[in-house]
């Protein structure tokens, strides 16, 4: 059925418009005795078959247009169908004018003038008909359900049925087809009922609206009252057009404009509340657009404001901040006076960070004594869980001014504010922290240049070291001299502290020791004592170090001509070392005062000793930091020194390398799963049965 | 950490009560750098309960021990643990501050 419909829509104008000139030649046929005696009487059938035929076409035609109505333009819509096919019920009067005129002049061609101008008004007719119809489909679908869709398409059925009606009943109506007139009619008035679309128009758009459905309305009438006077005018030739579907489709047409009509005009006084709803709604999608836009904090204070302002209509308001930086807020036609007063009043009733709302200042205790020219008054405070960012005050002149609405609007659009606030703020913190990041990466960058890449290597010795610092940057530091082909230095401390402030220390601490090493000349016979390097460094440091904090550090001169080392220990870690000879393993307990501790340089010397011990070849030198010895196990146990030297007395007979690995494993074993408490430094010298250099 | 002070006419006791680290040597700090400190005689450190002291712990003590020294108030700690009493003496510091077993030395000194 809709498969035939569709393949008819491209007849449907030729044949419209064909059926209308065989309407418009019988009419002459029959107005005009002598033709007709001539060509043949044309019958009643003939002329309702090809009305129906004509009308049916129109219809179709306008069925098949595509939907005039964009997106929400009701007005420009209407004003279309007013435009043309109202301009047809101009041309009706004025041919109507026109044939009475006519009448007067040639009597006899009277009924022929009557009848053309009667074709070309029902035409005309029709055709604004069916435009106005289906006009009013549009609006009718306007956002609705296909169900709505289904039963228009049970409209049409019947109105095409009750097209058929003139052509077999003639001109009565019968019994048996009332009732479907009667459903038919129903079923417009139901279909009237949709009115959706204009909930969407705004104030102005309305009042258009009224006036065009009334000039609609008029255009009806005109056609209206034509055919009405020509009903039983004895000159009319033919018979009556399609009396059931037009009246129907008139009914329908005119039913629907009653009802937008009288819909529009009783929403007319409730257009402010409708518009101001939606401005609201703007207002919170700008306010929502600025949290994705991530715009400066002043920008979203001050929008709130404006919005907030608008939206509650405000006489009068102001916003603290409540920024470190003491940012001055925002104000709109309010005084210093009132402000102070209202907010000391606030801050009087302990109420100054809560919501707030009075609809009856003049009759409140305290705000009759401040006799402020203002009737009601909302606080509102800006703050998320844990921070309080400033209050909102809006004044209005009226008493009752605020209703529940106005507060729970203003609780969103503080609540969006509070949230795009907080949200500019994380973002300016997670800037600022890949920031520090940033510069800590090259903190430990550099700090990684400090540390010697290139190892002394000798056939008498090996050595092996390992660093982990706990942070980016440590604490833990140590280094080489080759002071020169038999004599080597070694430092290895800890700064006390972790970070960067202990980092600073570190590098300071190398530049002591290069320096320091300066004054090394055993050529002279003035070879450099440990003690003695420890005296300086701690006079030196006495002058750069804070007073909460210290340096541990041990020292060693390895001299290979002498088969022995010297050190001093400045309350570093003992070191642990194996003699291949005894093969015993023990810590050097020396006495040692760490370095920052005594700033009288006089006093700390006398608290530092030197050590002298002859190696062997085989011996084996374990230097660590408390990182190592201190590293802790899920039950928080120490790791130990103990632990540390059993491990020693089991693999000593190692390179170094392996002795290096076998702690590491171990102290990663004991605090397994634990990140490193402290900064771990591990130093590992094994001596060796070399000849002598030449 | 918990340092409960307690005062008599010339010496004031600080017993400390778990670890004293990097966060917890700031509150002890504030507690020795009060002006009325070093009004007493005497200041004695009940280590009894102090499970832990790091590197910060320390500084905080070197740093008032000349602060004490000048001001003729003596710095004493008792009944140390071993493992406390270890870090101490790596440092050398046992050397340079009174530490005693027992409260009733303390008291004597």
């Amino acid at each position: 059925m809709i498969a035939l419909l569709r393949k008819l829509i491209p007849l449907a104008l030729p044949v419209a418009v064909l059926s209308w000139l065989g309407l418009l030649l019988c009419m002459l046929l029959r107005a005009s005795p002598p033709a007709a005696a001539r060509w043949g009487f044309p019958p009643d059938w003939a002329i309702l078959t090809t009305q129906a035929l004509f009308a049916a076409g129109v219809f179709l035609h306008e069925r098949a247009r595509p939907d005039r109505l964009r997106g929400t333009e009701f007005v420009p819509l209407l004003r279309q169908l007013l435009v043309w096919p109202g301009a047809l019920a101009a041309v009706c009067v004025v041919l109507h004018l026109t044939e009475h005129l006519l009448a007067a002049y040639v009597p006899d061609r009277g009924p022929v003038l009557l009848n053309t101008f009667y074709v070309i008004n029902l035409g005309l007719f029709v055709y604004f008909l069916a435009r106005t119809c289906y006009t009013w489909r549009s609006l009718v679908f306007f956002r609705s359900q296909p169900r709505i869709r289904q039963e228009w398409r049970w409209f049409e059925v019947l109105l095409g049925v009750a097209l058929m009606f003139r052509l077999v009943s003639g001109d009565t109506i019968s019994w048996f087809i009332l009732p479907v007139l009667l459903l038919l009619a129903g079923l417009g008035v139901y279909l009237s009922a949709h009115q959706q679309w204009i909930a969407y128009l705004n104030r102005r758009q309305k009042w258009e609206i009224v006036f065009l459905q009334l000039a609609i309305l008029g255009v009806m009438a005109v056609f209206g009252a034509y055919f009405y006077s020509l009903q039983d005018d004895p000159q009319l030739a033919g018979p009556l057009a399609q009396h059931a579907f037009l009246v129907l489709t008139s009914f329908f047409a005119g039913f629907y404009a009653v009802m937008g009509f009288l819909v529009t005009l009783f929403n007319l006084p409730t257009a402010g509340v409708f518009e101001q709803k939606r401005e609201e709604i703007l207002s919170m999608q700008r306010l929502s657009q600025l949290i994705q836009k991530g715009q400066s904090e002043k920008e979203v204070y001050s929008l709130l404001f404006d919005s907030a302002v608008q939206t509650v209509e405000a006489d009068a308001a102001w916003l603290d901040l409540d920024t470190d930086g003491g940012a001055p807020g925002f104000s709109y036609q309010v005084d210093a006076s009132t402000r102070e007063g209202i907010c000391r009043l606030l801050a009087d009733y302990n109420i100054g960070h809560i919501e707030y709302l009075n609809n009856d200042l003049p009759n409140s205790a305290g705000f009759r004594a401040l006799e402020l020219p203002y009737g009601s008054l909302i606080v509102m405070p800006l703050r998320s869980t844990k921070h309080h960012y400033g209050t909102l005050y809006l004044l209005k002149e009226t008493r009752q001014g605020f209703d529940r609405e106005n507060l729970s609007l203003l609780q969103i659009f503080t609540n969006q504010t509070v949230l795009s606030i907080e949200n500019l703020r994380l973002l300016q913190e997670s800037l600022q922290s890949e920031r520090v990041k940033e510069e800590l990466k090259i903190a430990s960058l550099v700090q990684e240049s400090l540390i010697p890449k290139t190892l002394p290597a000798d056939s008498w010795f090996e050595i092996r070291w390992h660093s982990l610092p706990a942070r980016e940057v440590g604490g833990d530091f140590y280094d080489f001299l080759q002071l020169s082909a038999s004599r080597i230095a070694i430092i290895i401390g800890d700064v006390s502290g972790k970070g960067t402030t202990a980092a600073f220390h570190v590098a300071q601490m190398k530049g002591i020791f290069h320096s320091l090493m300066l004054l090394d000349k055993p050529e002279k016979g003035q070879p450099l004592q440990p003690s003695k390097f420890m005296a300086m460094a701690n006079q030196a440091l006495s002058h750069c170090l804070e007073r909460s904090s210290f340096i541990t550090a041990s020292f060693y001169i390895v001299d290979y001509k002498e088969r022995g080392f010297a050190f001093a220990r400045a309350g570093h870690c003992h070191t642990l070392y194996y003699n291949a000879i005894t093969e015993e393993t023990f810590y050097f307990q020396t006495e040692g005062l760490g370095l920052g501790i005594l700033r009288d340089g006089a006093a700390y010397e006398k608290r530092i000793k030197n050590m002298y011990y002859d190696y062997n070849p085989g011996d084996v030198m374990v230097m660590y930091t408390d990182g190592i010895v201190e590293a802790r196990n899920a039950q928080d146990e120490e790791y130990g020194e103990d632990r540390l030297r059993k491990l020693l007395e089991r693999s000593h007979y190692l390179e170094a390398e392996d002795i290096k690995q076998s702690i590491i494993r171990d102290v990663e074993e004991f605090s397994r799963g634990l990140p490193p408490f402290d900064d771990q430094t591990l130093l590992i010298i094994k001596f060796k049965n070399a000849q002598p250099l030449a | 950490m918990k340092i409960v002070p307690h005062a008599s006419t010339d010496t004031l006791t600080l017993a400390l009560d778990g670890e004293l680290d990097a966060s917890s040597s700031v509150s002890l700090d504030t507690e020795l750098t009060k002006p009325d400190v070093l009004d007493y005689r005497k200041v004695m450190i009940d280590c009894q309960r102090l499970n832990y002291i790091s590197s910060a712990g320390l500084g905080v003590f070197i740093s008032h021990l000349q602060r004490f020294q000048d001001a003729g108030v003596k710095l004493v700690f008792f009944n140390m643990q071993d493992k406390v009493h270890n870090v101490f003496e790596i440092l050398g510091l046992d050397s340079l501050m009174t530490i005693v077993p027992t409260q009733q030395e303390a008291t004597a000194v």
